[in-house]
């Protein structure tokens, strides 16, 4: 097995999803953020209402807000803090989508150790991604 | 102090901008993640919870991380092989963390986090890097092909390089990760003396796959912080857009500055902010 040349390819697949993933969460964060602040789209809490709640803990703030916690912000994507969520839960999911493109990779190229590895990496990361050992679900 | 309730709510995020993109330019020159210092800087500096400031911490070093990444894979500075066992056991570790930390009160993970800043501020002042050393790698070691090759243009040579005392360096990711979990830090300061003075990699594969593991390990522990609701993007999209300006800025800077002179302004800071955020959760200075 010619590990330098398949490091090498395997190196490049990474790099080029990791740059343009990255890429796009961070257009969509901050298109999402100039919807948020400039009031175009109403937000679910609106900025000049934060700074009352800002300083109270997580719990507090969703007793005292009705934010949503675990998957709930899903369903309220039509008001702009909570699109804000979904762009920054999109840079959480650019490793484990980096790490799935590797996985064919490493089956073409017999790499059984390093495939059991991302495997379990990308079934970690999706464990952490479900909420389910969150309290999230 | 100023009353922080009189300031109008959007000098708050233009400040954040601000500090993140200096955090930025310093964290490059000094080589540590930007978290750790974010974390106890904004924690004392500014209004919002400490729940609200970690998970934007580890979102300001995960975009910091991901966005570095490419350019360190491409220059052979990150080794995608040495990165995937170590970030399997981090993030496991770091996704418990910050569950630990959700679950405790504001006042110890105040205090405790400053305790633990003092210490890492300590940790850089004593610790000094090694350069690359001939190992003979351990059996787990070679069984995960923990070696590589990399060309430093800096010292014109090409480095054959390979790790040892790999349980133990497992052991202290999963350390690091826990840590890093609880805190909201991206854990740079800890990764690097793992990966070089532990298991012996050389300095610059060890900085370059320490962003890389970042980038991993808090993929896991953003989705607590995401899950329960401790994210607000008040504070994570400007400290995310400060981060990134200032990386770069600092990258171009690294050249020019005396590495001595950024580090000692690191110490200082971080002493500053980890005392602050000790006096903040014992209630000597709210």
């Amino acid at each position: 097995m010619d590990l330098t040349k398949n490091e090498r390819e395997l190196r490049e697949l990474y790099a080029r999803w990791l740059d343009r993933a990255t890429k796009l969460g961070f257009a969509v964060s901050l298109a999402a953020f100039l919807l948020y602040v400039s009031g175009l789209v109403p937000a679910f809490v609106p900025p000049a209402d934060l700074p009352r709640y800002w300083g109270l803990s997580v719990d507090r703030f969703i007793a005292a807000t009705g934010a949503p916690r675990g998957w709930g912000w899903l369903g309220l994507l039509r008001y702009s803090d909570v699109l804000n969520l979904a762009a920054v839960a999109l840079l959480a999911l650019v490793t484990p989508a980096c790490y799935a493109r590797l996985l064919p990779q490493l089956f073409a190229q017999r790499d059984w150790l390093q495939l059991a590895l991302a495997c379990a990496q990308v079934l970690v990361l999706l464990v952490a991604a479900s909420g389910v050992l969150a309290g999230g679900g | 102090m100023m009353d922080a309730a009189a300031i109008p709510w959007w000098i708050w995020p233009i400040a954040l901008f601000f500090v993140s993109f200096a955090i930025g330019i310093v964290a490059v020159l000094a080589g540590v993640g930007g978290g750790v210092l974010f974390v106890p800087i904004v924690g004392s500096l500014f209004p919002f919870h400490v729940d609200f400031v970690r998970g934007a911490g580890l979102l300001f070093a995960l975009a910091g991380t991901l966005s570095a990444g490419p350019p360190l894979l491409r220059g052979g500075m990150a080794s995608l092989r040495l990165v995937m066992p170590l970030a399997l056991v981090g993030s496991v570790a770091s996704f418990a963390g910050a569950l630990v930390g959700l679950a405790l009160a504001s006042e110890v993970v105040n205090t405790a986090l400053g305790l633990l800043i003092v210490g890492i501020a300590l940790l850089i002042w004593r610790s000094r890097a090694v350069d690359a050393q001939n190992v003979d790698a351990d059996q787990l070691g070679a069984l995960l092909r923990l070696q590589g090759e990399f060309h430093d243009p800096a010292a014109g040579v090409r480095i054959d390089w390979r790790t040892h005392r790999t349980v133990l360096g497992l052991a202290s990711f999963a350390a690091i990760g826990f840590i890093g979990g609880i805190f909201g830090l991206g854990a740079g300061f800890a990764n690097v003396p793992a990966l070089n003075l532990l298991m012996s990699a050389p300095l610059k594969v060890a900085v370059g796959s320490s962003g890389l593991l970042i980038s991993v390990i808090n993929s896991s522990a953003a989705w607590v912080y995401i899950h329960r609701g401790a994210l607000l993007p008040l504070i994570v999209v400007p400290s995310i857009l400060g981060v990134m300006l200032g990386s770069r800025i600092g990258a171009r800077l690294l050249r020019s500055t005396p590495a001595a002179v950024v580090r000692q302004l690191v110490i200082i800071v971080m002493l500053v902010a980890g005392l602050r955020a000790v006096a903040r959760g014992t209630g000597l200075w709210i």
